[in-house]
């Protein structure tokens, strides 16, 4: 599982290739790659948020969350990425055929997951956080798996790379329609009691 | 002069104001995004106002969004309904004096707007700002429009009325009723008039104004722009003509109703806003049978795509509408509302629609029409489209990331507070905070600006009758 991740950080296009000619017995058990590596930034949050904490702009004390309710946060955080992984995974099964791929859901959720490895390797900013940093290395992670997904989708799904091109266009839409349902998620939850608490 | 457009003229059809108009789509097009870029470095740099009263970001920014959407968005709308009405219903334009008066009078608005705005002279209602002389103006220019688009329509040879012509002329005809109505002052000198509304309904005007400008003027105009160009770039009918047809009818019946969602938690009376809620989220629906109709129309021309970077643009800003049009129902939930409203994040919210749908599907349009209008086979240089498409995405992108970052930032620290009840922070750390995000939110601006200047370049050299067009390189597509 490790040699896939820096091979897609490393060589892209082979690592790729080599996915795509997994059998689907192995593919099942790469299911458990976004689950294992969603552990890295809900872990490196918890520690940055309670033990670190982050300052804004030049003003005063580092601010901190009680260990309660980052708790209750990264958890939420953890359980988001895995079922984000898995709905973009789950789409990009049920677009398959508009494009002119056969394929599976297991399939399409260890693409999606494989295509998250730069966000969720970014994900370690956590352990110490600075808001102007982690906002430069989120975009460009966020640039990076976007680039992998368009390399991925055609090479995975074994289609034209021009068919590709709309496949993975089709796909980001629906991730970005994810992130505003995450982003609004959050701040609904927010006013619902899942408020963080600070340390004083 | 008169020799070059003659050379150029078409024996049926008008196509000399579409070629002015198209020409002036670019030019605004830099013009206004040039002064977004001068605001957004403002916000990141305060000194670059240099204390010059007509340099202020409060009359800068009625300038940058006054010539974005009516001067760069207006002109590629007359452009394109111009040409599209006459393709499709096989007829020029009625009157080409009419025409003509349209484009010099539409020009004079946004050349007075240029002008009163840095001086200060406003009504300040938002994005009708200009003052009644101009108003006038508009609304006389406006029903001219109206007269050559119907008129033609009236006397086609086909017996058909194409969607994309029911968008434009919904787009037309709501965008006169608006604007006649918002803009209702007395006047109490050439440059000052007063609104005929007083407090919580002069509000609620504006904002069905307001929000009905993004509704018709934004999105039904370019809708039908999309519903022509997309087919025709793609070479392929459209997906489904009958869910063009009921979300014409859905979005039409929707959209009119949704703009007390930017009066959330105001003196607006509580149902009204909860209507307007309620009818935003529905709006959803018909927003996506466009952008659906869309997609699968282009996802058929897939082959093209290598050769064509046009359809990259079009299939993008599909993708921008598909999720601006979902950002915008959540927006408006009032939960959700008490947060984001008033941060960054509207800005971004406003920015995914207006770079990544309105000048994205623009842009790609007016690619498709700048050959055909100077008799070319193609444009000058594929190539540069391209690089043009990728600046085009990435710049969206750094500003909608940047902005949602900002947003979110901001709309918690504000409501922030302390064990004791205090506040956290005052209103000036969330400013300092947001530091980083304006300058993240310059770079993608530029970028994007960067992109409108490869554009015109590439149209100068397409118009020059001496400059053959290049060669398609065969790496042009690789992704």
């Amino acid at each position: 599982m490790i040699q896939h991740t820096f091979g897609l950080l490393v060589k892209p296009g082979t690592q790729w290739r080599t996915i795509a000619a997994l059998p689907e017995s192995t593919l099942r058990t790469l299911l458990l790659y976004p689950c294992i590596l969603a552990i890295l930034p809900a872990v490196a949050w918890y520690y940055g948020t309670t033990v670190i904490g982050w300052t804004v702009g030049d003003y005063g004390e580092p601010i901190r969350l009680t260990r309660e309710s980052a708790r209750q946060i990264c958890i939420l955080f953890y359980l988001a990425m895995v079922a984000c992984v898995a709905i973009i995974g789950y789409s990009i099964h049920w677009m398959a055929a508009t494009y002119g791929a056969t394929t599976t859901v297991t399939r399409g959720i260890v693409l999606a997951g494989f295509a998250a490895t730069p966000l969720f390797i970014a994900g370690l900013t956590g352990f110490y956080p600075i808001l102007w940093l982690d906002m430069l290395i989120g975009v460009v992670a966020l640039s990076w798996a976007v680039y992998l997904m368009y390399l991925g989708i055609p090479i995975v799904m074994n289609i034209p790379q021009e068919r590709g091109f709309l496949f993975s266009s089709a796909v980001l839409a629906i991730a970005m329609v994810i992130l505003i349902c995450l982003m609004v998620g959050s701040v609904i939850l927010w006013d619902f009691g899942a408020a963080p608490a600070f340390t004083d | 002069m008169s020799e070059l457009n003659s050379a150029l003229q078409h024996p049926t059809y008008n196509y000399k104001v579409v070629r002015q108009f198209a020409v002036m789509t670019v030019v605004w097009g830099i013009v206004g995004m040039l002064v977004g870029v001068l605001i957004a470095a403002q916000l990141a740099w305060p000194a670059l106002n240099f204390d010059l009263p007509w340099l202020q970001f409060g009359r800068l920014r009625p300038l940058h969004t006054n010539a974005v959407i009516f001067a760069f968005g207006g002109c590629a709308l007359f452009a394109s309904s111009y040409y599209i009405v006459q393709r499709t219903c096989q007829v020029r334009l009625i009157s080409d004096a009419l025409a003509a008066f349209t484009f010099w009078g539409w020009q004079l608005v946004i050349v007075a707007a240029a002008i009163t705005l840095p001086l200060g002279m406003t009504q300040g209602k938002e994005y009708a700002e200009l003052e009644w002389p101009i108003d006038i103006l508009i609304a006389v220019v406006w029903v001219i429009y109206a007269v050559v688009f119907f008129g033609t329509i009236m006397k086609r040879k086909t017996s058909h009325i194409y969607v994309a012509n029911w968008f434009l002329g919904a787009f037309i005809l709501a965008v006169a009723v608006l604007h006649i109505v918002n803009s209702m002052v007395i006047p109490v000198g050439m440059t000052k008039s007063y609104s005929v509304y007083a407090g919580t309904v002069d509000a609620m005007v504006q904002w069905w104004y307001g929000h009905n400008a993004v509704g018709f003027f934004l999105t039904a105009g370019f809708l039908g722009m999309m519903y022509y160009f997309v087919p025709k770039q793609a070479e392929r009918p459209v997906y489904s003509y009958r869910l063009s047809i009921v979300h014409f009818w859905a979005l039409v019946a929707v959209y009119i109703w949704a703009g007390p969602h930017h009066l959330h938690y105001t003196a607006l009376p509580d149902w009204a806003q909860s209507l307007g809620m309620v009818m935003s989220i529905i709006l959803l629906a018909p927003s996506w049978g466009g952008m659906i109709n869309g997609m699968m129309t282009l996802s058929g021309a897939w082959d093209k795509l290598r050769t064509d970077p046009i359809l990259r643009f079009l299939v993008v800003s599909l993708s921008f509408y598909g999720m601006s049009t979902f950002e915008g129902p959540m927006m408006s939930i009032r939960t959700v509302n008490a947060l984001s409203h008033y941060t960054d994040w509207t800005i971004g919210h406003v920015h995914s629609g207006a770079l990544g749908w309105v000048a994205m599907i623009s842009i790609g349009a007016m690619y498709h029409l700048i050959p055909i209008l100077f008799g070319k086979a193609r444009m000058y240089s594929t190539g540069l489209i391209n690089t043009h498409f990728w600046m085009s995405t990435i710049g969206t992108v750094l500003y909608i990331v940047s902005m949602w970052v900002n947003g979110i930032l901001q709309g918690l620290m504000w409501r922030a507070y302390n064990q004791d009840g205090t506040l956290t922070y005052s209103f000036v750390e969330a400013v300092a905070a947001s530091y980083p995000g304006y300058v993240v939110r310059f770079i993608g601006g530029s970028i994007f600006f960067g992109g409108m200047l490869i554009m015109a370049y590439n149209v100068y050299m397409t118009s020059r009758r001496d400059v053959e067009p290049q060669a398609i390189p065969a790496t042009a597509s690789a992704a």
